[in-house]
């Protein structure tokens, strides 16, 4: 070959036509999505998300989740992530557009967490933002009626916690709960007033000797600290490092884990999340693909209309990973 | 003459030019010498650490519990930087080492301004140990291949815009007005890479593109720093060694430059074929299948070329360690494409989209290419830049088939693994759990190739170190692989 202009020309013509067509032009496509809403301008989806959630996606992305954990549910006809529950519906780009760093995945040496936060126990599926992990707000909301049904809904302890815990179907946690987006780390905890009394015990009284309910706050603290005190076979390494053990000073802490056997603290001490734990656990419980999208069609489309409704149903027979 | 009755000579053309030609070619290598081998060296050290930290890596994905309350080694940080020191540190160094050697002897000019490369190696070096130090600290990005935090990747793009400047200023000074193939090679990988790397950056951090888009800059980044970067300068490297080595010019220069073209337009447009069925329009993830199917065209002219011009002097490879590190890459190169191809086919991407085999596709493209092809080219220019050949041969074969087994291995386990893997994992009506049981057989197979791959950079190593003491032959004779059995034949 001759002559330098051409080779230059070839070579920056040749980049320049990929770079535009594989980034500029899908920006210029789908890079400035906005949220959708109904005709009344409510019912907005998705929400911009807390500071808690955005520290989690970093600690997320920081202790490499993303390399085993995909964050993305495929169509029907392009694999089995639909019939294994892991959402109702295949991911849109319109999920993603708060998300950041958006961490799609490429490996499932885990299961898929789109939907993560959308498995969680009814009454749980709005971390405050003082943390998904503080249990006081939530065993505050929980009425009555709700906390009895947990008890129904969660496994006997030894046993493996596989498919019966699901969603808490409590009807009274789900209908006080108003029909937005659930996960979206949402204002204040106006409903902590009653803290002072819910926080003196543990949120979930009648697990002592037990697990948290599946999916819960509580359960991905024990989940991370040791994930094979939940599934034997998991593969999933412990993340010890983002949790610590303390004295306790007067009182056990109330976010202090519930753990059994050979993780237990010695007496006098409590493990508790750090600040990152907590963020991370914030940042799970708030990926929730639930609500449906007009571009999208969902799978249990009449159910789907709510999305208080449209709760992902247990994983039926799937191991907790 | 040899037993194949094939001469080990440089080719015709300078045998008949003189010694005015070698002297020439003697001055240019050693004013290359201080550069090239510091770039040699960092990598080399940085090959070394890599290769641990995927040691690493690899036992504990089948060993969750090992080292795991240490918040720097968790699984999820040493993979990053286990990625990052091999393509940062180790392919990239190597390559712009190769790069720097073969673009001052195709100008056919000493190496000017060498401060400017000693400055990149060295602001390289310390871009690279911030990078992997951030990741495993906790900063790192989370996206592939662009973990590194941004105060490394300042770091980096400046030690990158020194190395290219000088690369651009090398070409003001060259003598001669034919541009060997090798030379479209790495002109365009020294032009893409800053272009890419900075679109890169910009679109993902400084100016975020919204939502999903991210992870497809991500994986456009990914694809084209394999192909642009890697491939690009993996293929020129090839261009040189062959018909250097067995003295014969390459078979066509037109089947050359559709290559050259074909590469650079079709390989630039893959990497969405990678995220099939993700929450992209569908186009995009269309449109990179057809590049990544439409590559088979540089594939068969590039893979064409080689074999014609190697054609009857394959028996060589027995002899010279350079021609058989590079043969292999080069034959890797087609393998690595063709298993591209495949895995990016739909109906098989719903299978292995989320498996091991997509680890086994680029170990093929990072190691079996292009690393196989940059260990042939440093056993080529070594012991030009030290005037020492290589002191045994025998280690040289030991690291050859270790790499060679190890790696062939590792893509066997990966690409088998994740079909089980993809398999189960598309059968709801097994437990997910299963998809993971059926692969660890196989990740444990790979933690043994591992053994294999670190064993023989372990000798690389010492045998480079020996170099570099100045510790090896004193000879004019270069190492043969195997002893050359009769008289006559002549150094190269």
């Amino acid at each position: 070959m001759k002559g330098l202009a051409p080779l230059f020309l070839g070579i920056f013509g040749t980049f320049a036509f990929s770079w535009l067509g594989l980034t500029v032009i899908p920006n210029w496509q789908i890079g400035h999505l906005n949220p959708q809403s109904d005709e009344e301008g409510s019912d907005v989806y998705p929400m911009p998300q807390s500071g808690m959630v955005t520290r989690g996606a970093r600690v997320y992305a920081a202790n490499g989740c993303n390399y085993c954990h995909s964050e993305q549910v495929r169509a029907e006809y392009s694999g089995a992530d639909i019939e294994r529950k892991w959402g109702d519906r295949r991911s849109a780009p319109r999920d993603y557009i708060f998300e950041r760093p958006v961490l799609l995945g490429k490996m499932r040496m885990g299961q898929d967490l789109a939907n993560i936060g959308a498995r969680a126990p009814k009454e749980e599926e709005s971390p405050s933002p003082t943390g998904g992990a503080s249990p006081a707000p939530q065993g505050a909301a929980a009425s009555p009626g709700s906390v009895a049904s947990a008890k129904a809904a969660s496994p006997p302890p030894g046993t493996s916690p596989s498919p019966a815990t699901g969603p808490a179907k409590s009807p009274g946690a789900v209908a006080s709960k108003p029909p937005t987006s659930p996960g979206l780390a949402s204002p204040p905890p106006s409903k902590s007033p009653a803290t002072a009394a819910a926080a003196a015990g543990p949120p979930w009284p009648e697990q002592t000797a037990g697990l948290p309910p599946m999916y819960s706050a509580a359960w991905h603290h024990v989940h991370l600290y040791s994930p094979r005190s939940i599934n034997l076979d998991s593969n999933m390494p412990s993340y010890r490092f983002l949790y610590e053990t303390r004295r306790i000073s007067d009182a056990r802490s109330s976010d202090a884990l519930q753990l059994t056997g050979s993780d237990a603290s010695p007496e006098g001490w409590e493990i508790v999340p750090t600040y990152d734990a907590k963020c991370l656990v914030a940042y799970m419980m708030a990926l929730n693909q639930s609500h449906p999208l007009k571009e999208v069609r969902s799978a249990g489309a009449p159910a789907a209309a709510s999305p208080a409704a449209s709760p992902s149903p247990a994983p039926g027979g799937q191991p907790a990973k | 003459m040899n037993a194949t009755g094939i001469p080990l000579k440089e080719p015709a053309i300078s045998a008949a030019a003189g010694d005015t030609e070698q002297l020439e070619r003697a001055l240019i290598d050693a004013s290359t010498r201080v550069p090239v081998l510091i770039f040699y060296t960092s990598a080399v050290a940085w090959l070394i650490l890599g290769t641990l930290l995927a040691g690493f890596v690899s036992f504990k994905l089948h060993t969750p519990d090992l080292l795991s309350d240490i918040s720097f080694l968790t699984w999820g940080r040493v993979r990053p930087a286990h990625m990052n020191v091999m393509v940062y540190g180790w392919a990239s160094m190597a390559g712009m080492g190769t790069a720097i050697w073969l673009m001052a002897r195709l100008c056919r000019t000493v190496l000017r301004y060498p401060l400017l490369l000693v400055a990149g190696a060295g602001f390289w070096n310390l871009g690279v140990l911030l990078g992997v130090g951030g990741i495993l600290l906790g900063d790192s990005t989370g996206y592939q291949w662009l973990e590194f935090p941004s105060y490394a990747a300042i770091i980096l793009f400046v030690a990158y815009t020194l190395v290219a400047s000088w690369a651009v200023l090398m070409f003001r000074f060259r003598r001669g007005e034919q541009i060997y193939i090798t030379q479209w090679y790495l002109l365009a990988a020294f032009l893409w890479f800053p272009w890419l790397y900075a679109a890169g950056q910009l679109m993902l951090f400084v100016v975020p593109v919204q939502g999903v888009l991210q992870a497809a800059v991500g994986w456009w980044y990914a694809n084209n720093l394999l192909f642009l970067w890697f491939g690009a300068i993996g293929l020129g490297t090839a261009y040189y060694m062959i018909p250097k080595v067995i003295g014969r010019p390459v078979y066509s220069y037109h089947l050359a430059t559709i290559g050259f073209w074909s590469y650079a337009l079709f390989s630039s447009w893959t990497g969405m074929q990678r995220l099939v069925d993700g929450p992209f329009p569908a186009w995009m993830v269309t449109a990179s299948i057809a590049a990544t199917i439409l590559t088979l065209i540089p594939v068969a002219t590039v893979g064409l070329n080689h074999h014609m011009t190697m054609q009857g002097y394959f028996p060589l490879m027995r002899y010279s360690p350079t021609l058989r590190f590079t043969v292999f890459g080069a034959m890797s190169y087609t393998v690595f494409s063709l298993v591209g191809v495949l895995i990016s086919l739909r109906s098989v991407a719903s299978y292995v989209n989320f498996t091991q085999a997509s680890i086994a596709y680029s170990h093929l493209g990072l190691y079996a290419f292009f690393t196989m092809v940059i260990f042939g080219s440093m056993y080529y220019i070594v012991p030009r830049l030290i005037g020492r050949e290589w002191r045994y041969g025998s280690l040289i074969k030991l690291h050859f088939w270790a790499s060679a087994y190890g790696i062939g291995l590792m893509t066997l386990m990966l690409l088998a693994g994740g079909l089980t893997q993809g398999a189960s994992m598309e059968n709801p009506s097994l437990a997910f759990s299963e998809s993971v049981e059926s692969v660890l057989p196989y990740l444990r197979g790979r933690s043994l190739s591992g053994i294999l791959l670190t064993v023989s950079h372990f000798i690389f190593a010492y045998h480079f170190g020996l170099m570099l003491f100045g510790l090896g032959r004193k000879s004019t004779v270069p190492t043969f692989l195997n002893p050359v059995e009769s008289e006559g034949a002549e150094p190269h």
